[in-house]
């Protein structure tokens, strides 16, 4: 998924425009706490709402035209090919179940834990995680502690893991369509290395304590029949996901090529009200991924969905609050793009935690191109190369770091993170609340970027 | 009205709600209670009656709740919530959380449960459970225990080799990670032992060496007795030199430290308690001071003599003990 930015030119947006914003944040924080059912039932009027309430001073601030601009924009450039990439990869992913006989121990869990970081690379935090989120409750049911190992799944597979390839995560395809080289990307290994070694060791330990505690209450998986090798039912699927990818790719790569610009250089697409441009390479990414998962569905048994627990409430839940988090948070997004450049932020250490505490709470994407912009305005002389001017390859690394790790700090933090939490709530695991992610957040990840800070970006 | 049945029902309706929810599913991801249905209520009731943890059975309510809810507009749907509604409104009858109404007089519960010869039930098996640290003559005793009790004696070799030779009947040739599911070795014969001991102390009477059997036995609610045997290090050393291979007395004392540090890190992480902590125990020996025949002796002054056995061995060993009868 690539969001459009749209250019246009800066608004001087006052701050408490991020009212609704923030007010539609501890609404999703405090009500599922203290009023669940209620929230369960309204959360769509509650988005509403909010949403109004940002876009009504807006109009009335800006114009109705700039308005619509801003809005629709942010909805069909942005919300529409995230929505969709998330529907895609949730429809195929949940064509897929891994069939065995596999117990959850601290060993094993660790060992998937890493395989899956590293595949988010090769397929995306979200494919990777709608990919590995079933196979890993499936092999933890017997387990009575079990979110603290879906904490650390969003950690490092919905998150960590995406930071090798443009594929990964979106800010990374986003530099790749602005001119940062597709295998740059790979200079992140090391500080990859570093994440998942100290994670990982700390999730072994984490789990093996609450591990013993499992045994001590009397957990235990079923042993009582021999175990079965594991298997891939659905495993066509796997040709949907690849479908999923090259889309997006394509809609990352299309627009630089001739045929999909015009004289001025701008990309092609349906031009539609308020001046918002639907581009063409974004209706082909779209049409791809909304193609492989009705052949997903057409070509596979029911069977498997129903082994699977597949629902439509986890994406129905993540479609209702995000619609409401992409329009509240424009204003937010418009007054880094205004003040971003002029935070006097020079130093890769700097950029890293900028980008990285915005991106725990806004869209990585537009925030990632808005330090990238400010990095390039720099006027280097050396680094890479890309549409926006020289970037040292220290600053880029922060930046992408920054953007893509610190997705990770909360449960909005990064679309796959609240699809995670809402296919675990619904298989019957206590996840935390909001802030009590966040506390797991700052106290296992914000030590592991402070040593990322201290190995690489000082 | 009894309000400890009410709960066990309570708590038996709960985990019928769970399994109803889960077969409807269809979903092989796991439900809310997963485990044998004894054990899940006798959880649940000890939840109920620790009333600082009532909070987390009415979370596992909700998580049933929320699984029945994504049923919307299958047959099953509405029958399950009607269900779902039942309890929760049963729930909320219980005046003050689960607390009071766990147990009628729980002065009297727990004096009945500290005191060994009150514990069992007609119907229920004579079960002693013995932990002893290495070099102490534990075994003998509770060896010798079995065979004056004429009741069967099992210890990790017996438990091992009956695995083994299941595994032959089954003609499982499968890898261990395949046969174990993926778990590491020690803790998958942990699980299939526990079972085992599970079983047997359901249907016969029996001594079970370590193998945290009364830890195990304590959490499936499954009366027994519970007693630990040790003696001083220099005693343990003495008796290791004299029946052991090493002759080493620095070496054998270095491996009697190795063997306690193992079985309390063991112990710790199956149960989450302290081996060899008094307060655990029915009974705890010196071994040193009573010798094998005084600690068979004050294990069966302990023993309900409800039981035949416990009777006939109490018999035998006043007769043996009065030369005059004989």
């Amino acid at each position: 998924m690539v969001p459009k930015v749209i250019i246009m030119e800066t608004l001087n947006v006052p701050m408490w425009m991020v009212i609704p914003f923030a007010g539609l944040l501890l609404c999703i924080a405090l009500f599922p706490l203290i009023r669940p059912a209620w929230w369960d039932k309204n959360k769509a009027w509650a988005v509403l709402f909010w949403s109004l309430l940002s876009l009504v001073p807006f109009a009335f601030h800006f114009g109705a035209k700039t308005s619509a601009q801003t809005f629709a924009g942010c909805i069909i450039s942005d919300y529409l090919p995230f929505i969709i990439l998330l529907f895609g990869l949730f429809c195929v992913a949940g064509n897929i179940t891994l069939d065995g006989d596999l117990a959850g121990s601290p060993k094993l869990n660790t060992i998937f834990l890493a395989i899956g970081t590293l595949l988010s690379s090769c397929i995306g935090t979200t494919g990777s995680s709608m990919l590995l989120v079933r196979p890993m409750i499936r092999m933890n049911k017997w387990r009575k502690n079990r979110a603290h190992i879906m904490i650390f799944f969003i950690f490092l597979i919905s998150n960590i893991g995406g930071c090798l390839t443009p594929i990964g995560d979106p800010p990374l395809l986003m530099g790749f369509s602005r001119g940062v080289p597709f295998f740059w990307s790979l200079h992140l290994f090391p500080v990859l290395i570093v994440n998942m070694a100290i994670l990982l060791f700390a999730f072994y330990h984490i789990d093996k304590s609450r591990y013993s505690r499992d045994i001590a209450r009397g957990a235990h998986p079923d042993l009582s029949k021999p175990g079965r090798m594991v298997r891939v039912e659905g495993i066509h699927n796997i040709l949907f996901i690849a479908l999923i990818v090259t889309a997006v790719v394509l809609s990352g790569s299309l627009p630089k090529m001739a045929a999909f610009q015009d004289a001025a250089g701008s990309t092609l697409g349906i031009h539609l009200a308020g001046g918002v441009t639907l581009t063409f390479p974004s209706i082909i990414e779209m049409l791809l991924i909304l193609l492989s998962a009705f052949l997903s569905f057409k070509t596979t048994d029911a069977s498997i969905r129903r082994k699977n627990h597949f629902t439509w409430g986890a994406i129905q839940e993540v479609a209702v609050l995000f619609i409401g988090i992409f329009i509240t948070m424009q204003p937010a997004l418009l007054i880094l793009e205004a003040k971003g450049a002029s935070l006097g932020l020079s130093k890769p250490f700097q950029m890293f935690w900028a980008a990285g505490a915005l991106s725990s709470f806004l869209d990585n994407t537009p925030t990632y191109l808005v330090f990238m912009t400010a990095a390039g305005a720099m006027k280097f002389s050396k680094g890479i190369a890309t549409g926006l001017g020289l970037i040292p390859v220290k600053m880029l690394m922060a930046i992408s770091c920054g953007a893509v790790f610190m997705g990770a700090n909360t449960y909005i933090g990064n679309a796959p993170n609240f699809m995670v939490k809402s296919i675990s709530d619904e298989n019957g695991i206590r996840m935390p609340s909001f802030f009590r992610y966040m506390k797991w957040s700052a106290c296992c990840l914000i030590p592991v970027f402070v040593i990322d800070m201290l190995i690489f970006f000082l | 009205m009894d309000s400890k049945i009410d709960l066990k029902e309570l708590a038996g309706r709960i985990y019928d709600l769970d399994a109803k929810v889960y077969k409807a599913l269809g979903s092989s991801m796991g439900h809310v209670f997963y485990g044998n249905r004894d054990d899940c209520i006798h959880e649940m009731l000890t939840l109920m009656q620790e009333r600082k943890n009532a909070h987390a059975l009415r979370s596992d309510l909700a998580l049933i709740g929320n699984m029945a809810r994504s049923l919307k507009g299958q047959p099953e749907y509405k029958a399950l919530m009607v269900e779902y509604n039942e309890i929760l409104q049963d729930l909320k009858k219980l005046p003050t959380g689960f607390g009071e109404n766990g147990i009628i007089d729980r002065k009297l519960a727990r004096l009945n449960e500290a005191d060994p010869r009150k514990r069992f039930a007609p119907g229920d098996h004579l079960v002693i459970c013995i932990s002893r640290a290495y070099g102490c003559s534990g075994s003998n005793i509770g060896f010798q225990l079995a065979d004056l009790l004429r009741i069967n004696y099992y210890d990790v070799e017996i438990l091992e080799k009956e695995d083994e030779a299941q595994r032959l009947e089954k003609e499982d040739k499968s890898s261990d990670f395949i046969r174990y599911h993926g778990l590491p070795k020690r803790d998958a014969l942990f699980f299939t032992q526990s079972q085992k001991i599970r079983e047997l102390a359901r249907k016969e009477d029996l001594v079970i060496m370590g193998r945290c059997a009364d830890a195990i036995l304590a959490r499936s609610g499954i009366p027994h007795v519970s007693i630990f045997i040790t003696a001083p290090m220099e005693q343990r050393i003495r008796h290791a030199l004299q029946t052991g291979r090493d002759k080493d007395r620095k070496k054998v004392l270095k491996q009697l430290k190795a063997q306690d540090k193992w079985h309390r890190k063991y112990y710790r992480f199956y149960t989450g308690r302290s081996w060899g902590d008094v307060s655990g125990y029915d009974l705890c020996i010196n071994s040193a001071v009573y010798g094998i025949e005084g600690s068979v002796g004050l294990i069966l002054r302990l023993l309900p003599e409800s039981f035949r056995c416990v009777r006939e061995a109490k018999a035998k060993i006043e007769a043996d003990s009065d030369p005059a009868e004989n």
